[in-house]
């Protein structure tokens, strides 16, 4: 008899004491990647940064759940690798043998995901809870596009350079058209002496120089 | 200067820059490089310049003498030269319709990535996220996001030519502004053009210059211009390296369309086009070297991130590090294949079981993706672009290039159009400005086409097949016409008229000999491929497999001569 109730014993302690292993069905995989995260600046992961992990996934339910009062405690971490993984269970404060829901523990972890992210200096990337897809953060959408803007001021010079382009011959006639009309009434007086002089040419120059071949 | 007169360059240099702007194009980037890679690297150079000097530049000098000679365009030149002849140049313009139907269009992408460039992270980056915030688009995941940001964003693809939509916006705005700034470039013809070649034919330069000073400091560059010169010998015994490297040269000068016979047309009498023949054809191999030698630089810079990326990825995060549960810092990019065999002898149940996620990577298989066209100019270079410090300001550098080098030969299209109509008594009534905007709208509301979720596939069409045949068909009958019809001693004396000596015994041979031989022989060849190849296909944008092949019945636009 005293042997049965020894075995019921020991087997029950055993029991109670493997909450937390490898694929538990109420557990998360955690992978840190420090080195990549921090390169030069990567802290070493020890026993006080384990604590602060228990601490801050204790204070995530904490927020999650009003009222009920986490403490490091109720995290149990099992199975590290040099890699930085582990597994991890919540139990629950009012039961100490029952274990936190899977789907509340992962609310809990979406919902503070940035603070547990801060408090290790890492990202989405970096603090990886397997099986918690993170959610992204919403495109922003500008009210104009930028492309549309770029555009609109190069299609502006280019049309202002279009109607320079266009217009400018016509100013241009334009004031010829007012300077011709000036000229007319006052050549009509000056005909007569011209006539005179029409021994006091101009040599024009201009098209002596050419040379038979246009060079480069 | 009454107003008959025929307008003129400014200088002898403004009508060089405005060939060279012409034939320097985006087929020096992306054609020349692939052509490279396919056929040996530095091997291929030696037919490429044999073709240079056996069909490229005498057919060169052919086309400028003649436009000088003749001061018209293409239609009126032939005309005199034969009154039964005038076909070849109705021909010549017909082809330069369909060319700046659908050439602007590529200058409407490269506006539309320039303006996407202006923003603090290049949107063909990263993918878009889903409506439900849990993760990248699908179509993004499967494909990768430049590729993406092109076929969804860019051109709004469907799956194939037959399926339709509306017109997209923003490429259609884009042309616009592209056929805006042509009519620009060319509104008082030879007087605006002179002026802007001054500008378009020399930045490139400048551009890629600084790309090649950057090419060369990037990571894994030195990989990619060693694997662009390494002359693989064997392949000069390979009939297509010499076909595709006379094909090359003769498209790349921009023999056929005309436009060389329009901007010869207004040259001094005198000019001495020899000289500028010589120079411009060298001018445009050397630039599809030294474009070469920046896109190979490139192109060893994204293989050697790819296969790094690739290593780190799969190899070394993924696998080995989670699988296995080693510390960060045990694995590095040299030791990781001693840690593959070192974990494959100790744990080979294990190791077996992740044997085939391991993702093959291989830097030779990166390089080794040869790519042309449109792909290489704006997803390969985008890709390559997007992994560079300071990405905004090198990718606004290159699509900057990009345009110059569009516009460049946009000018030498349009003109080509423009020249022999303004020679009929109809149109040379209607002002400069006039005519060259009813061409630009003309063309604008056709190329909208090319606007709409099919656009591309219509756009590989006429890439493919519009231009191609009737150009070697054009160039032959034009040289047969000048070495036999009109006569080479005919054509000599008009030469010694203008230049003051008689052409070289080499190009008389040329001419009569050599470049018709050649010519006839690329017909046959491509005659030869388009009956074994049947009925022509074309890669398709499936959404869920990404590419699939489709196949249509093809309209090969034909030219006619009388």
């Amino acid at each position: 008899m005293l042997e049965k109730i020894l075995i019921l014993l020991c087997l029950s302690s055993a029991l109670a004491e493997q909450p937390c292993k490898p694929d538990a069905s109420d557990g998360y995989k955690v992978r840190l990647s420090i080195k990549t995260a921090l390169g030069d600046e990567a802290y070493v992961w020890n026993e006080n940064e384990m604590f602060l992990f228990r601490a801050t996934l204790a204070f995530a339910m904490r927020s999650h759940l009003n009222g009920q009062e986490f403490d490091v405690s109720n995290i149990i971490v099992c199975d590290e690798t040099p890699r930085v993984t582990f597994w991890f269970v919540v139990t629950s404060p009012l039961n100490t043998s029952g274990l936190v829901d899977k789907g509340v523990v992962e609310e809990a972890i979406r919902m503070s995901r940035n603070r547990i992210n801060s408090a290790f200096l890492l990202t989405d990337k970096t603090l990886e809870f397997i099986g918690i897809t993170p959610t992204l953060t919403a495109p922003v959408n500008p009210d104009t596009p930028p492309w549309l803007i770029v555009f609109g001021v190069v299609m502006g010079a280019v049309g202002a350079g279009i109607i320079v382009v266009l217009v400018s011959p016509l100013v241009l006639k334009k004031r010829k058209k007012n300077e011709e009309t000036d000229e007319d009434e006052e050549e009509t007086g000056v005909k007569a002496v011209e006539n005179g002089s029409t021994r006091e040419g101009v040599y024009n120059m201009s098209f002596s120089d050419d040379e038979r071949l246009t060079q480069m | 200067m009454d107003k008959g007169a025929r307008p003129n360059w400014d200088n002898p240099m403004q009508f060089v820059l405005a060939c060279v702007s012409y034939a320097v194009g985006l087929g020096n980037v992306w054609r020349f490089p692939y052509l490279c890679q396919l056929h040996g690297g530095g091997g291929f150079l030696i037919p490429y310049l044999i073709m240079l000097f056996l069909e490229g530049v005498p057919l060169f000098y052919l086309e400028l003498a003649i436009g000088q000679k003749m001061s018209l365009g293409s239609i009126g030149a032939w005309t005199a030269i034969s009154p039964y002849l005038g076909g070849v140049g109705l021909a010549s313009v017909v082809t330069s319709l369909y060319l700046c139907l659908y050439y602007n269009i590529i200058n409407a992408w490269s506006f539309w990535y320039l303006f996407h460039s202006f923003q603090s992270v290049l949107p063909w980056a990263d993918c878009p996220i889903n409506s439900n915030r849990t993760g990248p688009i699908e179509e993004c995941e499967r494909a990768t996001p430049t590729q993406y940001f092109f076929y969804r964003e860019t051109l709004d693809i469907s799956s194939s030519i037959e399926v339709n939509g509306g017109i997209h916006t923003g490429q259609a705005l884009c042309l616009v502004l592209a056929w805006l700034i042509t009519y620009l470039f060319i509104v008082r013809g030879v007087k605006s053009t002179g002026k802007v070649v001054y500008f378009t034919a020399t930045f490139p330069y400048v551009v890629l210059f600084i790309y090649l000073i950057r090419g060369m400091t990037l990571h894994g560059a030195i990989n990619g211009v060693k694997y662009m010169f390494t002359p693989k010998m064997e392949q000069l015994a390979n009939p297509t390296t010499w076909i595709n490297a006379a094909t090359q040269i003769f498209f790349s000068l921009g023999l056929g369309f005309g436009s060389l016979i329009a901007f010869a047309s207004y040259n001094q009498y005198n000019n001495n086009f020899e000289r500028q023949a010589i120079i411009v054809s060298l001018i445009n191999s050397g630039t599809s070297i030294f474009a070469s030698i920046v896109t190979f630089a490139i192109y060893g810079f994204k293989a050697t991130v790819n296969y790094e990326n690739c290593l780190e990825r799969f190899v070394t995060r993924l696998l080995l590090l989670n699988a296995f549960s080693l510390a960060e810092d045990s694995i590095t990019m040299d030791t990781v294949f001693d840690w593959i065999e070192k974990l494959n002898t100790t744990y080979p149940q294990q190791f077996a079981e992740i044997a085939d996620k391991l993702e093959n990577c291989d830097l030779e298989s990166e390089l080794d993706t040869a790519v042309e066209g449109t792909g290489l100019a704006f997803i390969v270079y985008s890709e390559a672009i997007m992994n560079m410090p300071l990405s905004q300001l090198w990718s606004v550098l290159y699509f900057i290039m990009l345009l110059l080098l569009g516009m460049g030969s946009m000018l030498g299209n349009v003109t080509a159009i423009v020249t022999p109509l303004r020679d009929f008594k109809i149109t040379s009534r209607m002002s400069n400005e006039l005519l060259n905007g009813l061409v630009c709208l003309f063309c604008l509301l056709l190329g909208l086409g090319f606007t709409t979720p099919s656009g591309n596939y219509w756009f590989t069409m006429f890439n493919d097949y519009g231009a191609t045949f009737s150009l070697l068909f054009i160039v032959l009958i034009e040289v047969i016409t000048v070495s036999y019809i009109y006569g080479i001693k005919r054509f000599e004396k008009d030469i010694e008229d203008m230049l003051g000596h008689r052409p070289n015994w080499y190009w008389k041979i040329m001419w009569s000999v050599t470049s018709p031989v050649l010519l006839i022989a690329l017909f046959i060849f491509y005659i030869i491929n388009y009956i074994k190849g049947g009925t022509p296909t074309y890669q398709a944008w499936n959404k869920e497999l990404r590419y699939a092949l489709g196949s249509m019945l093809v309209y090969v636009a034909k030219t006619t001569t009388f």
